[in-house]
């Protein structure tokens, strides 16, 4: 068709030029003037011709290709940019596509005191019976209690990159830490209890594993910001035979001072029984969000020593609890300080290479510390109590530390505490067992 | 005017009208071609718009590659200017930035190797590790020496170690750590409702085998570090399962040292480079696995030999396109070529999904919830579905991201929801991180049986006697 439209082009672009070539002789007469005016319309033609035919290849190609974003490479490198982050802009948004058919959430009365669940009266006949009943499941094996480790963190990502590395690393360190003393473990990342949101979360999904798991006989929380450093030392479980809540913390601060840290919630053990139940219903009610959250921040505040002002958290909440009905419940709890089970990691990151120096895995204490727990640092969020740098430095350090226990029976180290890189210590050899037997951690402790 | 005088007036009109037309012609035939082109195409030099997207892909990659030398270099950069403030700086802690915001914080400037790289010798041949042949015997030795670690832990259920991992530098997505996590979870809860130990690595334990062949040292360090384990389940970090109820069955593999999943026409009858899959197999720990992961390695140290090696596979597998060796298309190729050494101990599974590719799953989870239940496996409820492409820790992909991310969402939300249905909840749907309750609280939770029994599966209870 374009074919057709270009011969009569033609036949109408030759006709005037015949035409005026032929006007050209009549009217000129002079022989260079009428050659100059041929030549003219001759140049003209052609560029017509020309143009026309470039507008025509314009046109088809723009309709196969499209030549608009042809137009620069980095146009496009940044187009593809944008789309990119907007698409990840839309992932790490809290937003959930509100479904119109979901009733309405009940307003929660705040007359009516929040609890986690009807109320459960004789769960350690029950699950005494349950377990006699299901002997496949012991709650004991090979003499060691069944431990449960529950840790967690928000469904979204988060505020930043490093957050969620830093939780691929701990969760990591846990898994090491579990594989070699056989311990399950949880990982949360549900909101069981809209109320119960934020560091409160922990205690319906602590009950609710109590209840589905009667064959557990602990259940260790530990926060998502804490790191096993001692992967040799193991919680001495038979010293806590008559308590059933191990939390780390000083008895002084606790009663003489009141202060708001004498314990720490980011890990402590509840033994599955009556009596944990009977404690989470207790420390419960100042945990629903809103106004009751922050009416119980005002009387914590005003209770314990040191405490700023902010809304309920768990731990000033238990303090009290554990303060204020002593009678009631402190028999049963154990205090403990003699390892870190919580440790605090300002004064223990910058001693690790004296650690290696003098002593070895296994101490749990400040010789070696079992757990070094990054309180403050919020690597989740945007901003943390402390400077970023010494923070993310500290729990590179303190990762690689633990690793390099773990990379011992392989035969590799980190290349310096703050390196991702390996290195080899020790060469291979065709005879791998030896090294086995002498490295193996989980060997060593089961011969305990 | 010099041809008028040659060849005379009339005729040099002549010529000059000729010229014309065929001027005219030319183009009339070369806007022919291109409307043609556009339209039909010319066979394989393909279609502008192929043309384009070839063009495009090249540009994108070259930045892509920009980007990866820069970041290369950059670190270099860092850590000589970190050296040099250090030792300036004796107190430890750099005065540069005592911000305490995480947003615009870059890793480079507080990693540091300490110790040199260890210089491989250019002229010694690669070589996975010494070489050992009485394996099986040093393990049994063992193994009759430690009674409490037995290689099974029940009648016909073996010791399993999952193993995957992911780089010990943040990813270049910023949402890729959060995948990570996501994906490391899945792996968590199917592993303890299955009694399977995890093995989660972080380190490169040899430069030379870098990228995909990562995983061959890997797997026989831990073979050789684990005589108590059986099977080695080695599973890639963008594999994600999906079915929480399904147990691998054992006793099928009895006889067999490798269990992958493919199909054995596409393998030994086609060479087809895709006829199986390593993004999810078991391997067992004796002397066969040490062997074939001998015989398997040589294609992959990085540099001329995987380059050359990768023009090999291209030439004799089918379908392969141009690029490096990979540790599949080695495999399919080992396979195809000594079936006879091999064949009878690789079991080439496809009656369920060990590896599930997501392309033709993700889109029918709604349909399998309507219809089916898990425990099946296959692809009415797929054991595992594997992101094969995403590439959610790096920038660019072989398929869109937003397909890639929204799909792996849904994806973990599946299996989540098996888990969370022995708590009493589920996803709000498919698409959203919200729980919601489906079972109410009671006072006597013993009663309760949760719908899939995973709470305390068969497969799950201790072997009696070891009590």
């Amino acid at each position: 068709m374009g074919q057709d439209n270009f011969m009569t082009q033609k036949r109408n672009l030759s006709l005037p030029t015949t035409a005026a070539a032929g006007n050209g002789r009549a009217f000129v007469g002079g022989g260079r003037g009428a050659l100059r005016g041929k030549h003219v319309q001759k140049t003209f033609n052609n560029i017509k011709i020309t143009i026309l035919c470039g507008f025509v290849t314009i046109l088809v190609l723009r309709g196969t290709i499209g030549i608009g974003s042809l137009g620069s490479s980095d146009a496009l490198n940044q187009n593809l940019i944008e789309e990119t982050n907007r698409i990840l802009a839309e992932i790490r948004s809290d937003s959930d596509p509100i479904d119109p058919n979901d009733p309405p959430e009940p307003d929660v009365n705040p007359n009516t005191t929040y609890s986690l669940g009807p109320k459960i009266l004789n769960w350690d006949s029950d699950r005494r019976n349950w377990l006699e009943g299901n002997p496949e499941f012991p709650s004991y094996v090979n003499g060691k209690p069944k431990v449960l480790l529950l840790t967690g963190s928000p469904p979204n990502p988060c505020d930043n990159p490093m957050g969620d590395h830093y939780l691929l690393k701990a969760v990591k360190n846990k898994i090491d830490y579990c594989r070699i003393h056989g311990i399950e473990i949880v990982y949360n990342m549900a909101h069981l209890d809209k109320e119960l949101a934020g560091y409160w979360a922990k205690l319906p999904m602590i009950r609710r594993l109590m209840l589905s798991h009667p064959e557990v006989e602990w259940i260790w929380w530990m926060d998502s910001d804490a790191l096993f450093t001692d992967m040799v030392f193991q919680v001495p479980l038979s010293k806590y035979s008559k308590h059933n809540l191990v939390i780390h913390g000083y008895p002084d601060l606790l009663f003489d001072q009141k202060s708001w840290i004498a314990l720490n919630t980011g890990s402590f053990l509840f033994r599955n029984c009556q009596w944990s139940l009977d404690l989470l219903d207790a420390w419960a009610p100042m945990g629903p969000k809103g106004p009751i959250r922050d009416e119980a921040g005002k009387i914590l505040t005003a209770n314990l020593k040191g405490r700023p002002a902010f809304e309920a958290d768990d731990q000033s909440a238990l303090i009290y609890l554990l303060i204020s009905r002593q009678d009631k419940w402190m028999d049963k709890v154990y205090v403990e300080n003699s390892y870190y089970l919580h440790g605090f990691w300002a004064g223990l990151v910058d001693r690790y290479e004296e650690m290696i120096d003098k002593y070895h895995p296994g101490l749990g204490d400040e010789r070696w510390p079992f757990v070094t727990h990054f309180v403050g640092c919020k690597p989740c969020g945007s901003y943390g109590d402390y400077p970023v740098e010494r923070c993310l430095r500290s729990m590179e350090r303190a990762f690689n530390f633990a690793d390099n226990q773990v990379l011992k029976l392989y035969g590799f180290g980190h290349r310096g505490l703050l390196s991702p890189k390996i290195k080899r210590v020790r060469n291979e050899t065709a005879t791998p067992l030896e090294y086995v037997d002498k490295f193996n951690i989980r060997r060593a402790s089961h011969s305990l | 005017m010099i041809m008028e005088r040659c060849i005379g007036a009339h005729r040099w009109h002549r010529i000059q009208r000729a010229l014309r037309h065929g001027k005219v012609t030319v183009i009339c035939l070369l806007l022919t071609v291109v409307v043609l082109r556009g339209t039909i195409g010319a066979g394989k030099f393909g279609t502008p718009e192929q043309d384009f997207v070839n063009i495009r892909d090249q540009i994108v990659h070259k930045i892509a590659e920009h980007r990866r030398v820069l970041e290369e270099i950059q670190p270099q950069q860092q850590q000589q200017a970190k050296t040099t403030s250090d030792s300036a700086d004796s107190s430890g802690s750099s005065s540069t930035s005592n911000s305490n915001s995480y947003m615009e914080f870059h890793i480079n400037s507080i990693l540091k190797d300490e110790d040199p790289e260890e210089k491989s010798d250019p002229n010694k041949p690669y070589s996975i590790g010494p070489k050992i042949s009485n394996w099986d015997e040093q393990r049994s030795l063992w193994l009759k020496a430690n009674p409490q670690f037995p290689n099974f832990i029940g009648p016909e259920k073996p010791r399993v170690l999952i193993v995957t991992g992911s780089s010990p530098k943040p990813c270049e997505n910023p949402v890729g750590d959060h995948y990570l996590l996501k994906s490391v979870k899945n792996k968590i809860d199917y592993c303890r409702l299955h009694g399977i130990e995890i093995f989660y690595n972080m380190a490169l334990l040899d430069a030379e085998m870098a990228g995909f062949w990562a995983k061959l040292p890997l797997i026989r360090k831990l073979l050789l570090s684990h005589p108590e384990v059986e099977f080695l389940w080695w599973m890639d970090s963008d594999a994600m399962f999906t079915d929480m109820a399904f147990e691998v069955p054992w006793e099928r593999y009895k006889d067999s040292n490798f269990v992958m999943h493919g199909w054995n026409e596409m393998v030994y009858g086609e060479k087809n480079w895709i006829g199986l899959n390593t993004g999810s197999f078991l391997l067992r720990n004796c002397q066969w696995s040490l062997d074939i992961l001998d015989v398997w390695a040589p294609m992959g140290p990085k540099g001329k030999i995987r380059e050359d090696a990768g023009k090999i596979l291209t030439r004799e597998l089918k379908g392969r396109p141009v690029f490096e060796a990979d540790d599949q298309s080695a495999m399919v190729y080992l396979l195809a070529t000594q079936r006879d050494r091999w064949g009878s101990k690789v079991y080439l599974e496809n009656a369920y999904y060990l590896h599930g590719y997501w392309g033709i799953l993700v889109d029918r989870y709604e349909e399998m919830m309507e219809n089916y239940r898990p425990g099946f496996g296959d692809h009415r409820w797929p054991l595992v579905t594997h992101f094969v492409g995403c590439k959610p820790c790096g920038k660019f992909g072989d398929y869109p991201v937003e397909r890639c991310l929204k799909q792996m969402d849904r994806a973990f939300n599946f299996g989540d929801n098996q888990i969370l249905q022995m708590y009493g909840f589920t996803h709000k749907s498919l698409a959203s991180r919200q729980v919601k309750r489906v079972r109410n609280e009671t006072s006597s939770p013993l009663q309760v049986k949760d719908e899939l029994g995973l709470l305390h599966p068969a497969f799950k209870a201790v072997k009696l006697s070891s009590l």
